[in-house]
């Protein structure tokens, strides 16, 4: 079932609308500088106060980054993304401030207007420059600061804050909410599927996403047969389904918790055990890592990562599938925030074996894999589009040197940045979701 | 007079500028505290950190060619300063004499002049690089510059020093010395201490991700 490209143009129209909906913030600069200031000192920890220390400002980080790589524009150097904090550390935490309060001018709004392009539309959180960096700079730490720090500066991006405050309000992400979900279930228990939905006991909690609503059906009608392949006690759950998290995109704590809260309740009240989460890059990471941290104790769960928890089921044999065979030659494209900010990486080249297809692997893959340019909600901001794109080249290249037919991942973000990626630069390279290949090659 | 200045009081007060300073900016680091994580790891974090400043010091294969000019230019000036500051005789004297009450062997003079040549070449690379690439151009300030002209005008003075046998020139080495050691708490120099926290606390979180960083 391929992915309808007019319901994906009408998807990126419902994205092109909500960035013509800006209103310009009514509180003064000088307000929204010092809650700014106010949101990185709170997000300045040993970790980034050495790290700012330690930079020696060599710009080897811009080699990893896909945006400076395909642009070679230096303002998008990645640590350059950091200097704000640094100058704010060293004039309010730092142990010469005094000198540095004479030294070094205080950040303005100008400042921070120009930073917003900066760790937004030029950084998905990728976490690749990290791997470069001599001294071990961990810049997406930072960033991810920084955008705490611009939304409360109301400098977040006007499509990432409508979808993000619509998901911390109403529940829902694109209209789609509660009812909308059960309403899709309905239509798809009545083509025949067997579907447990809000179940009051069941081991595993199954999460699914707007875009497998919307978009990939194909890998929610995947989720579904593979779990009921496996005959695992299963549920969904109409109170907490939704895996993306977009608070955790946007650097809002608050809208974070939010999302994560609902799924949370979900899985406590049903006695699951495990959580899988959809295919959708940040919502593993979101829950998986930063989960506990938000509700200040261990989860009483553990979170797979949809790739994760298929190469467990085949490794103890209940999931069995059928041998694609190695006439399909495809390439994975590991998603940062599962691949390299997840840890997930050898769990799908498990799955891919077991369907016995023409792995070619790109260069780079797994945890040094280039990121698609769509990722931690960028895929959201319209401005960007031509920086995205522009870093979608390094892509095609990429896979075009592998030989292979098509692209297999395991994130929605990458799938529709890859379909958006292929339309502007008439490029065809299918691309499909892991899942959804699994679910049609059950045994 | 002045050689007695710098050889008495200034060394005096450059060391304890020097050595209260970099305490000053680790302790004001630290004691900000990083949150403890409570997820569950797939790693230990410790072994994390410790392979990560080990490994960091050699690149990963899939950036080497990228980075070839910095990589083998920041080896030979590090490697080649190192082997100046602990192994170059007047140095060994020196903390024997002044701070430690004990020496080593020191290297022959053959293997200063080779450390002092890939110091030099090193540091030259690395500045002229700073200075022509765009990106490191846009990242740098008057304070990196500054830190390379002094280390530069250190090992300048130490090596015609020596080469000279001539006192003012050693004054003038030992003077420059004092300089840098004033000014390094206050520079980026500081990531001679603080890259093993910045590469420790990077390896770490990847530990507990799973992922060798």
């Amino acid at each position: 079932m391929p992915v309808d490209m007019n319901v994906m143009r009408g998807f990126m129209e419902q994205i092109q609308q909500l960035g013509q909906m800006d209103v310009p913030s009514e509180r003064p600069d000088e307000e929204r500088v010092d809650t700014a200031k106010r949101v990185m000192l709170e997000k300045l920890d040993t970790a980034l106060a050495v790290d700012l220390e330690a930079c020696v400002h060599c710009g080897l980080c811009a080699e990893a980054c896909h945006f400076y790589l395909s642009t070679e524009d230096p303002r998008y150097v990645p640590v350059r993304k950091l200097e704000l904090m640094r100058r704010l550390y060293r004039r309010e935490r730092g142990p010469l401030r005094w000198l540095y309060r004479l030294t070094t001018r205080d950040i303005t709004m100008d400042d921070l207007e120009e930073w917003q392009e900066l760790v937004y539309d030029a950084c998905t959180v990728c976490q690749r420059c990290s791997l470069i960096c001599p001294m071990g700079v961990h810049v997406a730490a930072g960033v991810a600061g920084m955008r705490a720090a611009m939304r409360a500066a109301d400098l977040m991006p006007v499509e990432m804050r409508f979808v993000g405050q619509e998901q911390s309000e109403k529940g829902s992400l694109f209209g789609v909410g509660s009812e909308e979900f059960r309403q899709a279930i309905e239509e798809l228990r009545a083509s025949g599927l067997s579907i447990p939905l809000d179940e009051p006991r069941a081991d595993i909690l199954v999460l699914s996403a707007v875009t497998d609503i919307l978009l990939f059906k194909d890998t929610l009608v995947s989720t579904i047969r593979i779990m009921n392949h496996i005959g695992a006690s299963w549920t969904f759950s109409s109170q907490g389904y939704e895996s993306a998290n977009f608070g955790y995109m946007a650097g809002d704590e608050e809208w974070q918790c939010a999302a994560s809260k609902r799924v949370y309740d979900a899985a406590v009240a049903c006695g699951a055990q495990t959580v899988i989460v959809a295919e959708c890059g940040h919502a593993y990471p979101a829950l998986r890592w930063d989960g506990a941290e938000l509700f200040g104790k261990p989860l009483p769960f553990e979170v797979l990562a949809p790739a994760e928890f298929l190469a467990r089921e085949i490794v103890a044999g209940r999931l069995k599938v059928k041998p694609i065979g190695k006439q399909k030659k495809v390439s994975f494209h590991d998603p940062c925030k599962i691949g390299r900010v997840g840890g997930v990486v050898d769990a799908p080249r498990v799955v891919l074996q077991a369907l016995g297809v023409d792995l070619r692997e790109a260069e780079p893959h797994g945890v040094e894999n280039l990121c698609c340019g769509g990722g931690a909600g960028n895929f959201l901001i319209n401005r960007g589009m031509p920086l995205r794109q522009k870093a979608f080249e390094l892509k095609i290249r990429q896979y075009d040197a592998t030989g292979a037919d098509e692209i297999v991942t395991s994130c929605d973000s990458c799938q529709m940045n890859f379909m958006a990626g292929s339309m502007m630069h008439q490029w065809n390279k299918p691309i499909e979701g892991l899942v959804a290949l699994v679910g049609q090659n059950l045994a | 007079m002045f050689a007695e200045f710098v050889d008495g009081p200034f060394w005096y007060f450059s060391a304890t500028v020097f050595v209260v300073g970099v305490v000053l900016r680790l302790f004001f680091a630290l004691r900000l505290g990083t949150p403890r994580p409570l997820s569950r790891p797939r790693e230990s974090a410790s072994r994390g950190f410790i392979r990560t400043v080990f490994t960091r010091f050699i690149p990963r294969r899939e950036f080497f060619p990228r980075m070839r000019l910095e990589v083998i230019a920041g080896y030979a000036f590090h490697l080649g300063l190192f082997a100046l500051l602990f192994f170059a005789a007047p140095h060994v004297e020196f903390y024997k004499e002044r701070i430690l009450g004990f020496g080593w062997t020191p290297m022959p003079y053959w293997a200063f002049i080779v450390s002092a040549q890939l110091a030099f070449a090193g540091l030259l690379l690395l500045w002229l690089r700073r200075v022509l690439h765009p990106v490191s151009r846009i990242l740098s300030d008057a304070g990196d510059h500054i830190g390379t002209i002094l280390v530069f005008l250190v090992m300048l003075t130490g090596c015609l020093a020596l080469a000279e046998f001539h006192d003012s020139l050693r004054v003038l080495h030992f003077f420059l010395a004092e300089l840098l050691l004033i000014y390094f708490p206050f520079s980026s120099l500081m990531h001679t201490f603080t890259f093993v926290l910045s590469r420790g606390y990077l390896g770490a979180g990847f530990a507990r991700h799973g992922v060798k960083a």
